[in-house]
């Protein structure tokens, strides 16, 4: 083998810090799995006519999984210890992998959160008034700014669902819980169906 | 034959049974291709409409908007990596990376004549065999046997999308945890219907009907996609698809022959068996065809052999799940339930006396089944040239109307609009999965059999009374288990060889 101690006494601690990786996933998994497990206290209880009960299955499937994550911890482990570099994308060196800045990653929060505050207020205020917001917003997170543009993919979107999905199918969507909003839901509704 | 030719006659020969057909095939192609409906939302509006009409014509109406519907949603999967329904998940492996090179035309074309040669395949053994093979299913498949096959599917397809074996046995390990959420199987005892979390109690009733995998998919496969490109926009990296209109040759399909003819087998079994169907089949034809092809590497890269494998498996399973409704009476999934559903409306009762006393049904439905395969490649080839455009619409405008259509999918199914949160969730952690090396799909499939595998195991279970190796003692069971162990034996093998060879390589 072509290395050396001194060579080697460089490189160690990046090396010793490949091991973390591995090792946290591991540790998720293996808390995600003990609280699984100890959550099925909840429901241990017997059935007559069969011996593992309720949660006979659930704990089996939590233990198989607990060996396949430490099967994986132990994989990886050898895997870095024999020098091997894992992964593609984690063989670059990192540095020189150009890291995103705060801001940067602020950035793509929204295209997360965006649709999160949609679905929280879809059933208040009801799909057929929140969902040409929903377009709208979606459009400028992906960074359409020509307001021709806005205009028009909202317009089309949301005239197809509503031509398809409330005049052909008669799919039954949200329509608010807050009256005023249910009132135009159901007027947007009535004119899809109808014409009116 | 001529009884089949009867059939035909019988079914172009009157113009009401040609326009049910021609209905039937469209409608089904439609919806099955819409990820917000699909055909049983088809076959719930059509079923009172039934009442009216003659019983050969809506079991034929129903029979073919089954075999439309499950190509329809191949679209979808291939060009939005959206599967229209749960059998074309495997399709979006291979399907959506050839969307991405440019290879969409080939990818539907394959997934065109596959599903035709694999609809037709299955068609023409239903009509050979299906009093024989209807008797032997179901005598010879009991609990043991379906635990059996469904060990023996997880085991070759668990590392299917995952970076490496232990990530993919997780990923399926995570998904039949899910799917434990709900009601145990045998004593109905609520379960993870409530819980705590850091001292945070919480209960829902919603969970006691469990965590659907419809919205699950749509998550995993449509949101995260969704999620992923706008990463992509947001960074600058993202690559435009190019929309690629040309067929796979014939010296293509001759390379794939016998995948495609492995999916044939495996799909056919597949869909005799009540409620394993056409999601098994072609998760187990995929995997069988990376298992055995020369070109695995190229498996979820874009290989015509995946989008093959996975599209001829589900449609050999429509066929065969007509063998045990007519022969039997039992319907393997919710669709053959409606059929089963038209046979009650008419005050008719399906099973072995339905060829002598109903054999102008019988014929016309095999007949129309046969001929809708046929007929998907002509209309598949029109859907290739035109929907194939859509990919020159920037993803920016079309990412709001792809989220809408799975929000709408997602809620349309139990009109609860928590599947929403539930699709969206799986949406986050998909993106993060992908990320990972875990695999989506790998988590789907263990959803989706989890719940028929806890059953199966446990009324195994109480006939073998509690004895493990009773799974030994009957063949097909012993056959599947051994098979399914070595098939965990040799991956393992595999994996460290690869590693092995991996670092020689590097060395």
């Amino acid at each position: 083998m072509p290395s050396t101690a001194g060579a080697a006494m460089p490189e160690r601690a990046p090396g010793a810090r490949r091991f973390v990786g591995p090792v946290v996933e591991w540790a998720i998994w293996i808390a995600i799995l003990a609280w699984v497990f100890w959550q099925t206290q909840r429901f241990d209880r017997e059935i007559a006519q069969y011996a593992f009960g309720a949660a006979g299955w659930p704990r089996a499937l939590c233990i198989a999984a607990a060996l396949g994550a430490t099967g994986q911890l132990i994989y990886r482990i050898a895997e870095i210890r024999r020098g091997r570099a894992g992964r593609p994308e984690s063989a670059t060196p990192e540095a020189e992998v150009p890291r995103p800045s705060l801001w940067q990653r602020a950035k793509h929060l929204p295209i997360f959160i965006f649709p999160l505050i949609y679905l929280y207020v879809v059933p208040s205020i009801g799909f057929y008034v929140a969902t040409p917001f929903f377009i709208l917003g979606l459009l400028l997170i992906l960074e359409v700014r020509s307001p021709l543009t806005l205009l028009g993919v909202t317009s089309v979107i949301y005239g197809l669902v509503l031509l398809l999905f409330t005049r052909l199918f008669y799919v039954a969507l949200p329509v608010g819980r807050i009256e005023a909003f249910y009132d135009i839901n159901n007027a947007i509704i009535g004119i899809a169906r109808y014409g009116m | 034959m001529e009884q089949f030719l009867d059939g035909t006659f019988n079914l172009f020969g009157d113009g009401q049974a040609v326009l049910i057909f021609a209905l039937g095939l469209i409608g089904g192609m439609l919806f099955g291709a819409i990820p917000g409906v699909n055909m049983l939302t088809l076959g719930a509006v059509l079923l009172p409409f039934t009442i009216t009409m003659q019983p050969e014509h809506a079991v034929m109406l129903f029979s073919v908007i089954y075999c439309a519907g499950v190509f329809g949603g191949a679209i979808t999967a291939i060009l939005f990596n959206i599967p229209g329904a749960p059998e074309n998940a495997p399709t979006c492996f291979d399907g959506y990376p050839m969307t991405v090179q440019g290879r969409s035309g080939k990818a539907i074309g394959a997934a065109v004549s596959c599903s035709a040669i694999g609809g037709v395949a299955s068609a023409v053994l239903m009509m050979s065999a299906t009093g024989l093979i209807a008797s032997w299913a179901v005598r010879a498949f009991g609990p043991q046997e379906v635990f059996a096959l469904i060990f023996f599917g997880l085991a070759v397809s668990a590392s299917i999308g995952a970076e490496n074996l232990w990530k993919g046995w997780l990923s399926v390990f995570a998904g039949l945890i899910i799917a434990t959420v709900g009601t145990d199987p045998v004593g109905g005892i609520p379960r993870f219907n409530e819980g705590a979390f850091f001292g945070l109690e919480f209960s829902s009733y919603y969970l006691s009907a469990g965590i659907h995998f419809i919205p699950m998919i749509l998550g995993f496969f449509a949101v995260s996609e969704v999620l992923t490109q706008a990463m992509h926009i947001s960074k600058g990296t993202r690559e435009r698809p190019k929309a690629g209109l040309d067929f796979p040759t014939i010296a293509e399909f001759l390379s794939v022959r016998w995948t495609m003819l492995r999916s044939i087998v495996i799909g056919f079994f597949a869909g005799v068996l009540p409620g394993i169907g056409a999601t098994l089949a072609a998760f187990l034809g995929y995997s069988q065809a990376h298992r055995w092809s020369k070109r695995r590497a190229n498996f979820g890269k874009g290989e015509l052999e995946g989008v093959v494998a996975s599209e001829t498996a589900n449609n050999a399973a429509t066929g065969a799940a007509m063998i045990p409704l007519l022969a039997l009476g039992l319907p393997g999934g919710a669709l053959t339930a409606m059929i089963m559903g038209i046979f009650q409306i008419h005050g008719m009762e399906p099973g072995p006396l339905i060829f002598v006393n109903s054999g102008d049904l019988v014929w016309i439905t095999f007949a129309a089944m046969f001929w809708a395969n046929l007929f998907i490649i002509l209309l598949g080839w029109v859907q290739t040239k035109t929907v194939v455009q859509i990919l020159r619409v920037p993803f920016r405008w079309l990412a709001p109307g792809i989220l809408l259509l799975a929000v709408i999918g997602a809620y349309a199914l139990r009109n609860l609009f928590i599947d929403v949160w539930v699709m969206f969730l799986a949406g986050i952690v998909g993106y993060l999965l992908r990320r990972s090396g875990y695999s989506a799909a790998g988590v789907v499939l263990g959803l989706i059999l989890g719940k028929l595998g806890e059953s199966a195991f446990s009324k195994s279970m109480q006939l073998m009374d509690y004895d493990f190796f009773g799974f030994f003692e009957r063949p097909i069971s012993a056959l599947l288990i051994t098979l399914g162990i070595a098939a965990i034996i040799i991956s393992i093998i595999n994996e460290i060889r690869g590693a092995d060879v991996q670092k020689a390589l590097m060395d």
